[in-house]
């Protein structure tokens, strides 16, 4: 029983050394292979990357490897799969990083094994990419910062320059979160009478985006409006207030307009979403990538632009 | 005494036996995913692996030990961050290398044995105590950087999980030298013995005069000392420490140690299985990626393989027994 699989291991690794030589040759009837590794998989906002990233793909005739880690946050496991995809040598890498900083490691293995690397939606920390030597070949994504900035200036009017709001962080660290966050505080500062009674996190998700708002209005029953930076914990807030009865008193804006936030929106649950098109970002992603193959100049940044989604635009 | 050495050592002859199960499971995983894709059996991507195996590898030795006394230690992952984030403000206060390897073994000792104390001396349930620590270090890792990763080392800290001897991930080669350890520990020395004595029957061994508030307590300061060594490790390979890091991390050092054939109940196991089973793990993970599925048939699948595994090791110790 042994001696047959030791000599069965032996076999497979002496191919294995012959499997060394030949790889490399592209797989998928000779056409490119292209990787998009996202966050998570289980987002409407991924989502919408996924399909945008997809439909360009089928367009311009490459193959695409959509890969995420299950949990959103989980860097590690990103890691791990920017290297596997290293080791079936893709042609080009396109990667919504976990971690601003924790991504950069990656970004050095694709460059070491000479993979174009594009970034799409969070930014990679300048600082810790400078001082690996990583290069990126271009980033693709929203300024969250302006986005931030849109709702705070939205909010700020729509209360008439006077009220308490309350404010759901997403993870803390997260380069995503803490631009939108500053956009938005940036903005309150133009109007003094608009003050953040609350700011508390609730990690990207629904379910506590529900409990720290529920919490929030019983410190401050009087709070008039809720700024979630991604619709999923907006959703949960706008549960909250359904549950205290106050549905209608209190406005929500949210960030990402995902269709289930337009349909809050359209129903009146909800103010405002900031919208961030994840459908163009993957789409450019994969084309960036495809011209970065054939070996063409691209810019070093693209800009998806931002818009915010009201009453009057959220069927579009 | 001498007599129950004897026998013990009689079960370990069994036990091997019983790890050519694992193993061939192993092996068939590589045959399946060498014969369906060219990228998987090379030496750069078993050495991804291996890399890739190390951090759970390492949390679940000291999982073994714990599940071997018949009990579980849940707090694994957030001691990974606690240490993590400790040792990585020390790094950044200049402190020289040793000194913040110390720091991360030590705090992760440090909450072992908190745990180990809460578990001997408080009498708590295993699972109870280690839960509690498990929210207590995750939520002290969170206030103690307030919520951010502390990132940035230099290039002698980070050579711990990038460097390379003679081609061999740093890393590996110190998942290696702990399963040495533990190995021989676990085999040759009085701990290792009475780790299966109170696992086995822990009224026994106490009439029998092993000590087993002290020996249990180390097997908890054990796990967690062996929790900071893979922060150290993580740490060093993503040049960051993260208070979120090493979430579910628990599950996944459960996971290999179980599909290594050490059983839940206490008084059976060996920490060779424990590397077959976190090995299977990085192997599926990483086939799967190469393969591209999607990671929602991925968690399908990983869950399918830890219940299979089970059940077959259960039928083969049936068959043997």
């Amino acid at each position: 029983m042994k001696k047959v699989l030791v000599l069965l291991l032996l076999a497979a690794l002496s191919l294995s050394l012959t499997n060394c030589q030949r790889g490399g040759e592209p797989a998928g009837g000779g056409r490119q292979r292209i990787a998009l590794v996202m966050k998570t998989a289980n987002n409407p906002f991924f989502i919408e990357m996924q399909k945008g990233a997809e439909e360009a793909a089928k367009r311009l005739n490459v193959e695409l490897v959509v890969q995420a880690a299950e949990r959103e946050v989980d860097v590690e496991k990103q890691m791990q799969i920017v290297e596997n995809l290293i080791q079936t040598r893709v042609a080009a890498l396109c990667v919504t990083p976990s971690g601003s900083r924790e991504i950069v490691p990656a970004i050095d293995k694709a460059n070491k094994a000479n993979i174009p690397v594009v970034i799409v939606d969070t930014r990679v920390d300048a600082k810790a990419l400078s001082e690996s030597g990583g290069k990126v070949a271009t980033f693709i994504g929203s300024d969250n910062y302006e986005g931030g900035k849109i709702a705070g200036e939205f909010l700020a009017k729509k209360l008439g320059g006077k009220g308490k709001v309350a404010v759901l962080e997403g993870i803390p660290g997260h380069e995503t979160g803490d631009s939108r966050l500053r956009g938005f505080r940036e903005a309150l500062k133009a109007t003094p009478g608009v003050e953040i009674v609350a700011s508390q996190t609730a990690n990207w998700e629904r379910d506590q985006g529900f409990n720290v708002f529920q919490n929030i209005l019983q410190s401050h029953p009087d709070v008039q409006a809720v700024f979630a930076c991604s619709d999923l914990m907006a959703l949960g807030a706008v549960e909250a207030i359904a549950s205290a009865k106050k549905t209608g008193q209190i406005t929500v804006v949210g960030f990402d307009a995902t269709s289930e936030a337009r349909g809050a929106i359209t129903d009146g649950k909800m103010e405002a979403s900031v919208a961030q098109s994840p459908a163009q970002m993957g789409a450019l992603a994969v084309e960036n990538a495809v011209k970065l193959l054939k070996g063409e100049q691209v810019n070093a940044e693209f800009v998806v632009p931002i818009k915010l989604i009201t009453k009057e635009n959220a069927g579009q | 005494m001498r007599a129950r050495g004897i026998e013990l050592r009689r079960d370990f002859f069994s036990h091997y036996a019983r790890q050519l199960g694992t193993l061939s499971g192993l092996l068939g995983l590589v045959l399946v995913l060498w014969a369906l894709t060219p990228h998987f059996l090379t030496v750069s991507n078993l050495l991804n692996v291996a890399e890739q195996a190390a951090i759970i590898a390492i949390v679940a030795v000291g999982m073994t030990f714990v599940i071997i006394t018949g009990g579980i230690d849940l707090s694994v992952g957030s001691v990974l961050a606690f240490a993590g984030v400790v040792m990585a403000e020390a790094l950044h206060k200049d402190v020289p290398l040793p000194v913040a390897l110390a720091v991360a073994l030590g705090t992760g000792l440090f909450c072992g044995l908190v745990n180990g104390a809460l578990i001997t001396l408080g009498r708590l349930p295993p699972f109870i105590a280690t839960l509690g620590m498990m929210s207590v270090a995750r939520g002290t890792a969170l206030m103690f950087t307030e919520g951010r990763p502390v990132s940035g080392f230099s290039g002698g800290f980070r050579s711990l999980a990038t460097g390379e001897v003679f081609g061999i991930p740093v890393s590996v080669i110190i998942m290696v030298g702990v399963y040495v350890v533990a190995h021989l520990v676990l085999t040759r020395t009085k701990l290792g013995r009475y780790t299966y004595a109170i696992g086995g029957n822990e009224e026994a061994a106490l009439l029998s005069g092993v000590n087993v508030r002290v020996y249990k307590a180390a097997v908890y300061g054990i796990s967690g000392m062996l929790s900071g060594l893979a922060a150290v490790i993580l740490t060093a390979r993503l040049n960051s420490a993260q208070p979120i890091a090493g979430m579910m991390y628990e599950l996944d050092a459960i996971a290999a140690t179980v599909i290594g054939g050490t059983s839940l109940l206490g008084g059976e196991g060996t920490v060779v299985g424990t590397l077959i089973g976190a090995l299977i793990m990085a192997v599926l993970r990483n086939g799967l990626n190469i393969l591209g599925v999607s990671s929602f048939v991925q968690q399908v699948v990983i869950g399918s393989v830890i219940i299979a595994a089970v059940l077959i090791d259960m039928w083969l110790k049936r068959r043997a027994g």
